[in-house]
C-alpha cells in the first residue's frame, strides 16, 4: 500500500513553503537536473558522495519497473530521490514524490553486482575490487532496495557512492550517541514550528503522573493508586516513574517489597478488569535476597492485591525464551529473502522449521487463556518473567488488547505500548540491536508482539481502528534511530538524554522536517555546530513526521465497528476490590496458583524462601485428581460463574490454519509478493460515502 | 448425565415402522436389475420412486406395495400429510419419503471432550440422513442463512462420505451387510462435516434398522434411475417461473452467441454433425470446430482426434481441446490414428491458423488417481472426531499440509493455466489442449484459463455459463468423478473441487475482479451433493438426454423437469443470496466504440510482451534484468553463473508472468493470479467451517463484510438521495439484510456457523476451578497445601 518504502521520509512541499530557514540547513539540488526533488537533511547530516542516473528497480504494482534518481550517501542514511518522470507532473501524488531513504543502521547487508564476479557481499574491511552495476541494500526491516548505476561514463561515480555507504555503514551507523547528538539541534530549530503541524493523537506518555491518573480513572480501578516511589529511579532504574500498587499499601511498606525481585521490579497493576480481577506484572522472585517477615507481607500484599486468588503465569514454561525468538527470526529472515532457494512445493515445512508461527502461537494462546481468566474469576494474575522485560511486555499487551476495546483503537495501542514497552523499560537498544552494540542480546520480541497483534487483527478485522499498514509502519519506526521511542533501553536512560527539556508536551512542537528548510549544512561539508538547548528526539507517535497524509489515511480501518457499549464499568462499581474485606493474604486464606501449559495448579510454595531463608527446592506442584469430564459439567452448570463478560473480549483461535503467515511485512523484499492495492477498494468505499455525505449536506435543495 | 432419564420412549414405537424392518434387508439381496432398460419402462414415469425402493416403506407407512403399485401416495400429499401425522417438523420434498428412523439417539457435540449431545431422532429417507432434535425449537434462532433444502442436521445420502461404527470404542468403518451394531455412528459427510450419534440409548430393533439403513441406502451400489434426482423430478409440481439467465449451451444459439462474443466466428464454426449423438455419445450436441474442418473427418472416430473450440482470446488466438486417441502399441489402427491427426494438424495449422500449441495434459498434470490421492489426504485434515486429535496436528500443521500435496496440484494447475494464458495473450498462439476424454483436466485448464482472461466468465452469469459449456455440456463425468451412484470408486476424483479451489485461489487474491463471493464457491461445491438438481448428476449431455424422458413409449411420456443448480432461488431465500454476492464488485464499464478501440489497443500494450526468446531468467528473477542487458550488450557470450541455464519455455512464463505482476492491475483485464508457496493457501472457508475451534466470534471475513455492506447500501441510499433531491421524497428506509444487521456477534464461520457454543468456552482444563469454587475446603484437603499463614 505504502508503494514499497515504508519508512521513507516523505517531504511533501508544502505549497507556498514558507521562507523559514534554519541556520544549518541547505538545499539539496542536483546540479545536472533542476527539476530533480530535493530532500531534506536531518541536522548534523551531511551528503557524504551521490551518484545521479541510477536507477531503482522496484516492482510494485503502483510503481514503474524502475525510477532514475540521485543516489545520495549522507552520514546518516541512503537517501534515493528519483527525478519527477514527465507523467508524474499530473497525478500518482505520494508515491511519485516518495523519497527513498533507508537509515545507516536499518542495512544488514549491501551487495555489490558486477557480471564479471559474483555477487559481493560489501563489508568495511573488505575492499571493493570492482566497479558495481548494480547495489542491492538488505534492510532489516525486511526491504530489499537495489539500485542499478549507470552505463557508461559513471562508473567512477558508483564505485565512490557504494565505497561511502559500506564506509559509511560500517563507522557511522555508530551509536545511539552520534544519532542522538545529530537531533541536538533540532529543538532550537523547531522553536519556530507552528504549532498546526503537531499531531500528537490523544494518547498517554506515562511520563508524568496525570497519565497514570488519567488511566487508573479510565479502568475504574478503585482499589489502586498512583505511587511515586521510583519517581527518581531510585527504587529500579529500569522501571517507570510512576507504579500503580494497591492503595492500601504505603510507600514505606511498597519499599520493603523491591529488594526480592529481580532488577527490583516489584509486582505492579498492567490493568483492571472491570469484573475485578487486575493484571499484574513482576519481575522473578531474588532468590538471593533475605526478606524479613514484614518484607514478605509487602510482597503478597501487592501479589494478591486484595484478592483471595493470586494466579501466577510463568512465562517460561510455555513462551519462548528472547534466544529462541532470534534463532527463529533468523531463520525466516533467510527463508523471506528474495533469493532463497526454498521451491514453492517446500515452502510450508520450511516455514514451519522456523517456528517463528509456533511462537506466535504460544503467545496468542498464553494471552488468551489470561484473557480468559481474567474474565472469569474475580482474582490477580501476576505475569511473571524472570526479567519483566520482554515476554512480560508482549504477554501484556496482548491480554490487554483482547480485553480491552480501547487497546484497540489507534490511540489506546499507542498509550499501550507507551506503558507496557517504553516506560516499562523493554530493552529496545539491546534487543534491536540498531547499534551493533552486541550481537548476543538481539531479539525481536518487539516485532513477534506486532505479528500477533496481527494475527488478532486478522482474525477481527472489524475490532481494530487501525490497519496492517500501521502495524507495518510501526515496525519500520523501530528501525529507525530518529525517535527516541525505540532508541532506549529504559525511561532512565531516555530521561537522561533528555534532562534539558521542560516537559513531554514539548514532543509536539518539537517535530522535525516537515518542512523543507533549505539546509546548508551540505554545503558547507556538514559542520555540525553543537549548541545548547536540550537534546530531543520526537516521539514515533506523531506519524505526520514520516507518513503523508495519504499514508496515515492508511491507518485507519474503514471497516472498524466502535464497540458502542463501554466495557468499562464506571468507577469500579461492579469491583470487589473494597477497603471492607479482610486482606485474604494477611488472614492467611488466599491461594496461589500457577498457570502453566494450559492447566491451573495449586501452588503450595509461593517463595523460594523459607522462613526467611532460602530454599532452594522447587516449587510442588499439586493437581486435583478431579476427572475433566467432572469439572466441565461443573462449570457448565453453574453459567454464571463468570461475573461479566466484557463485550470487548476478543476470543482468537490459535489452531494451526488460523496462525498466519504476514507476508506484507515479511516479503517486502520479494518483489513477486508485493501487491496491496486491494485493501485500498474498502477504503474507497468509505470515501465515496464522506463525498456523498458531503454533497448532500451542502446540496440545501 | 441425566439424560438417560430424561428420555422418555415417547415414540418408542411409530405405527409407521412395523412395515420397515426387513425391507432393506431384501433390498440388499435384491437383484438390482437394470431400470435404465425394460423394466423401467414397465413401470412408467410415475412409478418411478417407487420402483426405487422396490418394496420400501412407502410414504406414511403404506404397506410395501405390488412393483407396478399406481397407487403410490402423491408427493403433495405427503408433504401435508406428514408433518400433522407425526407431530414432528420433518420436512420432506416432494419425492421424498421416510425408509426409517430412530428415536433417542443423541447427537454427540464435539467439543472439548465432552459429552454434551441432544437427543432426538434419527431418519434415513430416499433422500437424506437428517436428525430432529427433540428440543429443537428450544432456542428459535432460526439460522440466518439456511438452505431450504438441507438443514443444518441434514445429511443428503450423496453426502455421506464415510460411515464409522464404533464398537468398544474402537472405529470400524461400516459397508455391506452388518453382523453386528455398533454403539455410536460416525458419519463424514463430503462437505467435511462430521457427525456423531449415539446409539447406546436406542432400542436395539431400531438401531439395526437405522444403522443398516444408512449404510445400505448411503453406501450400496445404486443405478441412475434409482437416483432421488428422479423421484424428485417426478414429484415436483411444475416449476414455471424459473428464472434462470444462465446460458446453458444446450442449444445452437448459444454456441453461435458465444462465437460471436469472442469474434471467434471468423475461423470457427458451430457444427450439428452430433445430432442424436451420431458421432459420439461423449461429445455435446453442438459444439464448436475450426471452419476448415470437414464433417467427414468429425464423424471418423468418434469424436477422437478432432479439436474443440473453447474460446477466442481478442487477438484471435483461440483455446482448443481433443480427446486423445488410445495409447496403443504401433500397428496399423495406430498409424492411421497418426495421420489422421496429421492431417487434422494440417487443416488448421494452414493459414489463419498460424501456429498450434499442443499440451498433453497428461503428461503435464498429475494423473486423476493423484488427486483423488492427495484429496484424500488433504480432507483427513479437516475430518476431526474429537478437538485433541485437532490439537496434536497444530505442531506440524505446515508439513501436514504439505505431505497431502493439495496445495502443490493446485499450484501446478495454475500455473499450466498461466503457461496457457502466456500462448495465447504473449505469443498468439492456439492452444489445443489434449487429453483421454478431454473432459476432466482439459475443462479445469481451459476454464481457468477463461476465467483468468475474460473479465464475463468472472461474473456470476458468466461463470456459471463456463460451468455449463466446459464442464456440464463439455461432458465432465460428474456421476463417475463424484462417485454418487457408488459403483465404480476407481473413477473417483474431486476433479471438479480441484477447479473450484483453483478459483478460490483467485478469488482470493483478487476479490474485486469477482461478482461473486467464497461463499458462492462454498455453496456450489455443496450442490456437487443435492440431488434435485440435474447439473451435476450426468456424465455427459447425452447420459442426461436419453434418460429425461422417462418412458418413451410410455403415453404420457413426460419429460422430467429437472432443476438446474443456477436457480439459486430453489436453495436460498432472496436475503441469503445477498451473500453470494460481493459488493465490492464493480460492473466492467459500457464502452462505445470509439472507446473500446483505444482501450482495446491499450490492453494489448499492456499486456503484449517482446517475443524474444533470448530472454533468459533464474528462478525467482532477481538478477535476470542486469545480466540479461550484460549479456547483450558488453559481454557478449559470457554468461553469469547466476544464470539458471532453464528452458526457454519456462524463461517466457517467468518473464510473462513476472511482467504482469510489476503492471497495475485491471481487474477486467487478464488476471494472473500468483502461485508461490506463501500464496496459495487453504481454502477456509469450505475446510474450517465447521471446526468449532477455529470459529472466532466476531471476527473473520464475515465482520468487515457486514461493515461494506452496510457502507455500499448508505453509498446506494445517498446517491439515490442526490437524485432524487428535487422531489422531496423521504429517503425509504433501507433495505436492511436481518442477518447481518446484528453482525457484533456473529462468528467468522457466519453463513455455516450452526455449530454455536453455547456455553462460554473454557480455555484451560479447568482442573481447579472446582476448588475454588468452595474456597473452605480448600485449606483442608491436601496435605501438602502449605497454608499461606504458615509461610509467614
Amino acid at each position: 500500500m505504502l508503494s514499497g518504502s515504508k519508512n521513507s521520509f516523505d517531504i511533501p512541499q508544502r505549497p507556498g513553503g514558507p521562507a523559514l530557514r534554519g541556520p544549518k540547513s541547505s538545499e539539496v539540488k542536483d546540479k545536472r537536473n533542476r527539476n530533480c526533488l530535493a530532500f531534506t537533511c536531518i541536522p548534523g547530516e551531511h551528503v557524504l558522495e551521490e551518484a545521479a542516473h541510477v536507477k531503482r528497480i522496484v516492482r510494485s504494482r503502483d510503481g514503474e519497473e524502475s525510477m532514475v534518481g540521485t543516489l545520495f550517501c549522507t552520514n546518516l542514511r541512503v537517501v534515493f530521490v528519483p527525478q519527477p518522470a514527465p507523467r508524474d507532473a499530473v497525478g500518482a501524488p505520494g508515491c511519485s514524490a516518495c523519497l527513498h531513504v533507508v537509515a545507516l543502521p536499518c542495512i544488514e547487508r549491501l551487495v555489490a553486482v558486477n557480471s564479471f564476479t559474483k555477487a559481493k557481499v560489501l563489508t568495511a574491511s573488505s575492499t571493493l575490487k570492482f566497479i558495481p552495476e548494480e547495489l542491492i541494500l538488505y534492510c532489516r526491516d525486511f526491504r530489499v532496495l537495489r539500485f542499478r548505476f549507470h552505463d557508461s561514463g559513471w562508473e567512477p561515480r558508483a564505485f565512490q557512492v557504494t565505497q561511502a555507504i559500506v564506509q559509511a555503514q560500517e563507522g557511522g551507523g555508530g551509536s545511539v550517541a552520534m544519532w542522538y547528538g545529530s537531533a541536538t539541534l533540532r529543538n532550537r530549530e523547531n522553536t519556530w514550528l507552528s504549532k498546526e503541524e503537531s499531531a500528537l493523537p490523544p494518547m498517554l506518555l506515562f511520563e508524568e503522573t496525570s497519565d497514570w491518573e488519567k488511566e487508573l480513572r479510565r479502568l475504574g480501578a478503585v482499589g489502586w493508586r498512583v505511587s511515586p516511589a521510583n519517581e527518581r529511579f531510585d527504587m529500579a532504574t529500569s522501571l517507570p516513574k510512576y507504579l500503580w500498587v494497591p492503595s492500601r499499601l504505603l510507600d514505606n511498606e511498597l519499599k520493603r517489597a523491591f529488594a526480592h525481585f529481580n532488577a527490583r521490579r516489584i509486582p505492579r497493576m498492567c490493568w483492571h478488569h472491570p469484573g475485578g480481577s487486575d493484571l499484574l506484572r513482576a519481575a522473578g522472585f531474588h532468590a538471593d535476597s533475605d526478606p524479613e517477615k514484614e518484607d514478605v507481607r509487602s510482597v503478597e500484599a501487592l501479589l494478591f492485591a486484595g484478592h483471595t486468588q493470586c494466579v501466577i503465569v510463568e512465562m517460561a514454561d510455555d513462551l519462548p525464551s528472547p534466544a529462541e525468538i532470534q534463532l527463529s527470526a533468523l531463520k525466516l529472515r533467510a527463508l523471506c529473502l528474495p533469493d532463497s532457494s526454498v521451491a514453492d512445493e517446500k515452502w510450508l515445512s520450511a516455514l514451519e522449521g522456523t517456528h517463528w508461527l509456533d511462537h506466535v502461537r504460544a503467545c496468542v494462546r498464553k494471552a488468551s487463556e489470561v484473557a480468559a481468566l481474567l474474565a472469569e474469576r474475580s482474582c490477580s494474575v501476576v505475569l511473571q518473567e524472570s526479567e519483566d522485560r520482554d515476554l512480560n511486555c508482549l504477554l501484556a499487551s496482548l491480554v490487554q488488547i483482547l480485553s480491552d476495546s480501547h487497546a484497540r483503537t489507534q490511540s489506546g495501542f499507542q498509550s499501550l505500548l507507551q506503558k507496557e514497552w517504553v516506560v516499562a523499560g523493554h530493552p529496545f537498544q539491546q534487543r534491536l540491536n540498531l547499534f551493533r552494540d552486541s550481537d548476543r542480546e538481539e531479539s525481536p520480541v518487539f516485532l513477534l508482539f506486532l505479528d500477533c497483534t496481527w494475527q488478532l487483527l486478522q482474525q477481527f478485522p472489524a475490532s481494530f481502528e487501525f490497519t496492517e499498514t500501521y502495524l507495518v509502519a510501526l515496525h519500520d519506526s523501530s528501525y529507525v534511530p530518529f525517535f527516541s521511542t525505540f532508541l532506549f533501553n529504559c525511561q532512565w536512560e531516555r530521561d537522561r538524554r533528555n534532562q534539558h527539556r521542560a516537559s513531554n508536551q514539548l514532543y509536539a512542537l518539537v517535530n522535525g522536517w516537515w518542512e523543507p528548510p533549505p539546509l546548508e549544512i551540505l554545503s558547507k561539508g556538514g559542520c555540525l555546530v553543537k549548541k545548547g538547548g536540550g537534546p530531543c528526539l520526537p516521539h514515533i507517535w506523531d506519524w505526520a513526521l514520516c507518513y503523508t497524509t495519504q499514508q496515515r489515511a492508511q491507518f485507519r480501518n474503514p471497516a472498524y465497528a466502535r464497540h458502542c457499549s463501554s466495557t468499562v464499568v464506571p468507577n469500579g462499581s461492579s469491583a470487589p476490590l473494597g477497603g471492607d474485606k479482610p486482606d485474604p493474604a494477611l488472614s492467611g486464606s488466599g491461594s496461589v496458583y500457577l498457570l502453566a501449559k494450559g492447566s491451573l495448579l495449586l501452588q503450595t510454595h509461593l517463595f523460594p524462601w523459607e522462613n526467611g531463608s532460602l530454599s532452594r527446592k522447587p516449587w510442588r506442584r499439586t493437581q486435583s485428581s478431579e476427572s475433566l469430564g467432572e469439572q466441565e459439567r461443573s462449570l457448565r452448570c453453574k453459567p454464571s460463574s463468570c461475573p461479566l463478560q466484557p463485550e470487548g473480549l476478543l476470543r482468537p483461535a490459535f489452531v494451526g490454519p488460523l496462525i498466519q503467515f504476514w507476508r506484507r511485512c515479511y516479503l517486502r523484499g520479494s518483489q513477486e509478493v508485493q501487491h496491496g492495492l486491494l485493501a485500498s477498494t474498502r477504503a474507497e468505499i468509505a470515501e465515496e460515502l464522506d463525498l456523498l455525505r458531503q454533497r448532500l449536506a451542502a446540496d440545501p435543495e | 448425565m441425566g439424560g438417560v432419564n430424561y428420555v422418555t420412549q415417547k415414540r418408542a414405537a411409530l405405527p409407521l415402522e412395523e412395515t420397515d424392518e426387513e425391507s432393506w434387508e431384501e433390498l440388499g439381496s435384491l437383484p438390482l436389475c437394470p431400470l435404465s432398460g425394460a423394466a423401467a419402462r414397465s413401470w412408467g414415469g410415475r412409478e418411478a420412486p417407487g420402483a426405487m425402493l422396490g418394496k420400501g416403506a412407502g410414504g406414511s407407512g403404506a404397506k410395501p406395495a405390488k412393483p407396478s403399485f399406481v397407487s403410490y401416495v402423491s408427493p403433495e400429499e405427503i408433504n401435508i400429510k406428514e408433518p400433522t401425522e407425526k407431530e414432528v417438523n420433518l420436512h420432506l420434498l416432494p419425492g421424498e419419503f421416510l425408509l426409517c428412523e430412530a428415536s433417542t439417539v443423541l447427537k454427540c457435540v464435539q467439543e472439548e471432550g465432552s459429552n454434551r449431545g441432544a437427543y432426538g431422532r434419527l431418519i434415513c429417507t430416499n433422500f437424506k440422513i437428517a436428525f430432529l432434535g427433540d428440543e429443537s425449537s428450544v432456542d428459535d434462532n432460526e439460522p440466518e442463512f439456511k438452505n431450504k433444502i438441507i438443514g443444518e442436521n441434514d445429511i443428503t445420502l450423496h453426502c455421506v462420505d464415510h460411515i464409522y461404527g464404533v464398537y468398544d470404542e474402537k472405529k470400524k468403518s461400516l459397508f455391506g451387510q452388518l453382523k453386528k451394531y455398533p454403539e455410536k455412528l460416525i458419519i463424514y459427510c463430503k462437505d467435511l462435516r462430521v457427525f456423531h450419534f449415539c446409539l447406546r440409548y436406542t432400542k436395539e430393533e431400531e438401531v439395526k434398522r437405522i444403522v443398516s439403513g444408512i449404510v445400505h441406502h448411503s453406501q450400496t451400489p445404486k443405478l441412475l434411475k434409482r437416483l432421488f434426482l428422479f423421484s424428485y423430478a417426478t414429484a415436483a409440481p411444475a416449476n414455471t417461473d424459473s428464472q434462470n439467465q444462465t446460458v446453458m449451451f444446450d442449444a445452437i444459439k448459444d454456441w453461435r452467441e458465444e462465437l460471436e462474443r469472442t469474434k471467434g466466428n471468423m475461423k470457427y464454426k458451430v457444427v450439428s454433425v452430433n445430432e442424436a449423438y451420431k458421432v459420439s455419445e461423449r461429445l455435446p450436441l453442438y459444439f464448436v470446430v475450426p471452419m476448415s474442418l470437414s464433417e467427414e473427418s468429425i464423424l471418423q472416430h468418434q469424436g477422437r482426434g478432432i479439436p474443440i473450440w473453447c474460446w477466442s482470446c481478442h487477438n484471435g488466438a483461440s483455446l482448443l481441446k481433443m480427446s486423445a486417441f488410445p495409447k496403443e502399441p504401433e500397428d496399423n489402427t495406430s498409424q492411421m490414428h497418426k495421420n489422421f491427426l496429421d492431417g487434422v494438424y494440417k487443416t488448421i495449422n494452414k493459414p489463419p491458423y498460424e501456429v498450434l500449441k499442443i499440451d498433453d495434459l497428461s503428461n503435464s498434470l498429475p494423473s486423476l488417481q493423484d488427486i483423488q490421492a492427495a484429496y484424500s489426504r488433504f480432507k483427513q485434515l479437516f475430518l476431526i472426531d474429537n478437538s485433541t486429535d485437532f490439537w496434536d496436528t497444530d505442531v506440524k500443521w505446515f508439513s501436514l499440509l504439505e505431505s497431502t500435496n493439495w496445495l502443490e496440484i493446485t499450484r501446478r494447475c495454475l500455473k499450466k493455466a498461466i503457461e496457457v494464458v502466456e500462448y495465447l495473450e504473449g505469443q498468439k498462439t492456439n492452444v489445443l489442449l489434449v487429453e483421454e476424454n478431454a473432459s476432466d483436466l482439459c475443462c479445469v485448464i481451459s476454464s481457468l484459463v477463461q476465467v483468468m482472461m475474460d473479465s464475463h466468465y468472472r461474473t456470476k452469469l458468466g461463470f456459471q455459463g463456463l460451468i455449463q459449456k466446459e464442464w456440464v455440456i463439455g461432458g465432465h463425468c460428474f456421476l463417475d468423478r463424484c462417485n454418487h451412484l457408488r459403483q465404480n470408486d476407481k473413477e473417483e476424483a474431486p476433479v471438479f473441487l480441484l477447479f473450484l479451489d483453483c478459483v478460490w485461489q483467485l478469488v482470493q487474491q483478487y476479490p474485486p475482479a469477482f461478482e461473486f463471493t467464497e461463499t458462492y464457491l462454498t455453496v456450489l461445491s455443496d450442490s456437487l451433493y443435492i440431488p434435485i438438481f440435474s447439473t451435476f448428476f450426468f456424465n455427459s449431455q447425452h447420459q442426461k438426454d436419453t434418460n429425461m424422458s422417462g418412458d418413451s413409449y410410455s403415453a404420457q411420456s413426460s419429460h422430467f423437469r429437472f432443476l438446474t443448480v443456477w436457480d439459486w432461488s430453489v436453495q436460498f431465500e432472496p436475503k441469503a443470496q445477498v451473500l453470494l454476492n460481493n459488493p465490492l464488485y464493480v460492473e466492467k464499464p459500457k464502452l462505445d466504440k470509439s472507446q473500446r478501440k483505444s482501450t482495446r489497443f491499450k490492453h494489448q500494450r499492456q499486456l503484449s510482451l517482446p517475443l524474444t526468446q533470448t530472454k533468459s531468467s533464474p528462478k525467482r528473477g532477481f538478477f535476470r534484468e542486469e545480466t540479461d542487458h550484460f549479456i547483450k550488450n558488453i559481454l557478449g557470450k559470457r554468461i553469469s553463473k547466476l544464470i539458471n541455464s532453464s528452458d526457454e519455455l519456462h524463461n517466457n512464463f517467468t518473464e510473462f508472468y513476472d511482467s504482469w505482476h510489476s503492471k497495475p492491475i485491471d481487474f477486467h483485464g487478464l488476471l494472473l493470479p500468483h502461485t508461490e508457496g506463501p500464496v496459495i493457501k487453504v481454502w477456509e472457508q469450505r475446510y474450517l467451517r465447521w471446526i468449532p475451534e477455529a470459529q472466532l466470534l466476531g471476527g473473520g471475513t464475515v465482520a468487515t463484510a457486514t461493515k461494506i455492506l452496510d457502507m455500499m447500501e448508505e453509498v446506494q441510499s445517498l446517491q439515490k438521495a442526490m437524485d432524487e433531491k428535487h422531489s422531496q421524497t423521504v429517503p425509504q428506509g433501507r433495505e436492511a439484510l436481518p442477518m447481518l444487521r446484528n453482525s457484533a456477534r456473529l462468528s467468522s464461520l457466519f453463513p455455516f456457523a450452526l455449530l454455536q457454543r453455547h456455553s462460554f468456552k473454557p480455555v484451560l482444563p479447568t482442573s481447579t476451578w472446582k476448588d475454588l469454587e468452595d474456597e473452605e475446603d480448600l485449606a483442608k484437603r491436601d496435605d501438602e497445601f502449605v497454608d499461606l499463614g504458615e509461610v509467614i
